[in-house]
């Protein structure tokens, strides 16, 4: 919890001290920002269909950009699956076969639980922050806020299909879009943050929607029902065996 | 006296020549059934024969090489984990005082590439550009931008169905994603440098070419690779060269020729053999009857001529000679025909004929479009032995029944 004044303090100034802040920093810090160091919240997933929609409810914690526990509440017949991502690697339990399994290479770009994310969205999210060269490209004032948008453009050798990123960041570090580009310019899907509430003690993002450009019909939603920044979080939470035996 | 009963050799070969002749419309007709018959198994035989080499040569640059030297376990489970590490410099130098011709070091893994649009499940080749060549890989293949230029090289080259697959296109982005020894995820982000276009489309959305430097980096596998290829110089004869290197190899290395690394192209060549002589024989039962038949009719006719010749003194085994030897003119004239037309059919297109109208079911059998006919000496005595044997053979039956007739029956036979 000592970080906590360090973090609110670096809140505080930060937007004030740089009048055109560092690209790369306002990533990184919307990052932080959305992880914190520790997370815990409880969200819905809301997949959407045309002709279906179905809603999932689940609870996830963080710790750093590293490791992340994600494992589902409701509707009953998925409760218990489970998602473990630790340094970069993935794994998935699910408890009516009551196996874990290492989400392989080959898996990486097939879709998470059956929604609009890939499990390379879920797993990579930070790597944006050094795989990417961000350059401020605009500036906006609008409700009492500044928007900046920043185009991030992959390095050469990273493991990154897109030709850019466009993100859009609120002056109290709240993502408010992601954009993700082919090399041709054209825009392939976007992660819109639908509305922004104050919860666990920070301005988030309380409603997220993921979708694809050329299908309109269809996109996954979340929307966070209580956040919590950075509380204690057991050592083993981590872990293979609290995938499979649920110790929270 | 045995003399003077058997005609002198010159004398019946003209008496056959000019029996040929009596009714040189069944003659003809003969010849030609004799001739077209012959031509099919030459003509047929070198298509089938240039067919199957070609997919052998194929099959081999493919593989590559005529023989390879893996991890043991590798064939069994072609995974990082079976890699091996790279040979001593004495290993090569072994090779070149052997029988072969050209090397290369690669590393090939299962992978997954990635563009926007799509991901698919690829074989990744690291390679050492210039060994790669050398065991065949067409540089002329490369229909746009370039093929890799070093070990270290950070471009990626595919096939042109696997850019269409993944709607990417030349100079654009992909990600390729594969496992390192220890089962993390190993990725990173290629530039497309070059597409090349395969004889076989299956292989063009399956190798996906990258550096050996550069591949070993991404799978953190430093000094490590998964197959040696060593080609020779005839791939019919590898004994030598698989003796040698195995010998370099040392036994904890596995070993192999062609024809075990892929048992179906090895399976092709030896089953062509056996092939091409039924397709012979099959088509000289078919003419046999024919010739029978002929030889038949040309007795009968003849009947009261041959009990004429008997009772003045002919010998029935002289009858019997006179008989072959009319069927072996005929067989020969039908042979020299027969070759003549075989051959002069087979060298306009010895360049190879297009036949990429009716490709895509050619390739299912691991054929490319163009079809190379491969006229063997070899081939070419069996079709003539087989038909100068089988049909002296043949025309036995018709000759001993002519050799049996009695003469007072046969004179009076009207």
């Amino acid at each position: 919890m000592r970080f906590v004044p360090a973090l609110v303090f670096s809140f505080l100034i930060s937007p004030l001290a740089a009048q055109e802040p560092d690209a790369q920093e306002l990533v990184r810090l919307a990052m932080e920002h959305w992880r914190g160091l520790t997370s815990y919240s409880n969200m819905t997933m809301t997949i959407h269909r045309p002709d279906w929609e179905r809603s999932m409810t689940m609870r996830s914690w963080s710790k750093g950009d590293k490791q992340s526990l994600v494992r589902v509440v409701e509707p009953k017949k998925d409760a218990g699956n489970g998602t473990l991502l630790n340094d970069n690697n993935m794994w998935t339990y699910t408890p009516k076969i009551n196996r874990i399994i290492k989400v392989p290479s080959s898996m990486m770009s097939q879709s998470w639980m059956g929604s609009d994310f890939s499990n390379k969205d879920i797993s990579k999210s930070t790597d944006i922050i050094d795989q990417y060269d961000h350059e401020l490209t605009s500036r906006e004032e609008h409700n009492g806020h500044v928007f900046y948008t920043i185009t991030s453009i992959p390095h050469e050798d990273a493991a990154v299909v897109w030709g850019k990123e466009v993100l859009t960041v609120r002056d109290d570090y709240v993502l408010m879009e992601q954009q993700f580009w082919d090399q041709d310019g054209e825009m392939v899907k976007s992660l819109e943050t639908l509305e922004v509430e104050k919860m666990g003690g920070r301005a988030v993002a309380k409603v997220m929607r993921m979708g694809k450009v050329n299908t309109p019909g269809e996109w996954t939603q979340l929307t966070a029902n209580t956040i919590e920044f950075d509380l204690e979080l057991p050592e083993n939470l981590f872990t293979l065996s609290n995938l499979r035996n649920p110790r929270q | 006296m045995a003399g003077t009963s058997i005609l002198p050799f010159g004398a019946m070969t003209r008496l056959a020549w000019r029996n040929l002749w009596r009714n040189h419309r069944r003659t003809l007709i003969m010849l030609l059934a004799i001739s077209v018959g012959v031509w099919a198994m030459i003509f047929m035989t070198a298509m089938m024969r240039g067919m199957v080499d070609q997919m052998v040569e194929d099959g081999i640059d493919a593989l590559p090489g005529q023989v390879q030297v893996h991890h043991p376990n590798y064939r069994d489970d072609p995974s990082i984990e079976n890699s091996m590490p790279e040979p001593l410099r004495q290993f090569f130098q072994e090779l070149e005082q052997s029988a072969a011709t050209g090397w290369t070091r690669r590393v090939r893994v299962p992978a997954m590439i990635s563009s926007e649009r799509d991901s698919r499940g690829v074989t990744l080749l690291g390679v050492e550009p210039a060994g790669e060549i050398a065991l065949g890989f067409d540089p002329g293949s490369i229909v746009q931008g370039r093929f890799l230029e070093s070990e270290t090289d950070k471009g990626l080259v595919i096939g042109e169905k696997l850019l269409d697959r993944l709607e990417t296109d030349l100079g654009k982005r992909v990600v390729i994603m594969s496992q390192d020894p220890e089962n993390n995820i190993a990725d990173r982000g290629f530039r497309i440098v070059g597409v090349y276009k395969a004889k076989l489309s299956s292989l063009e959305e399956t190798y996906v070419y990258a550096g050996l430097g550069t591949t070993q980096s991404l799978l953190s596998l430093d000094g490590m690779i998964s197959e040696i290829a060593i080609t020779g110089r005839d791939y019919r004869n590898v004994d030598d060269l698989l003796e040698q290197v195995s010998t370099a190899a040392g036994n904890s290395l596995e070993t192999l020729p062609w024809m075990e690394l892929d048992s179906y192209l090895g399976l092709m060549l030896g089953v062509m053999d056996g092939f091409v002589l039924v397709w012979i024989i099959v088509i000289f039962l078919a003419l046999s009857f024919g010739l029978v038949n002929t030889l038949m009719m040309a007795v009968f006719e003849r009947v009261r001529e041959i009990g004429l010749m008997q009772a003045l003194g002919m010998k029935p085994s002289a009858i019997l000679y006179q008989i072959l030897l009319e069927s072996l003119l005929l067989l020969l004239l039908g042979l020299i025909l027969g070759n003549t037309l075989a051959i002069a059919s087979i060298l306009p297109i010895q360049d190879g004929i297009d036949i990429s109208m009716v490709a895509e079911g050619m390739e299912m059998m691991g054929a490319s479009s163009m079809l190379y006919p491969a006229l063997k000496t070899k081939d070419l005595l069996l079709a003539n032995v087989v038909v100068i044997v089988l049909g002296i053979i043949t025309s036995l039956l018709p000759a001993w029944r002519a050799s049996q007739y009695r003469p007072v029956e046969a004179i009076a036979k009207t």
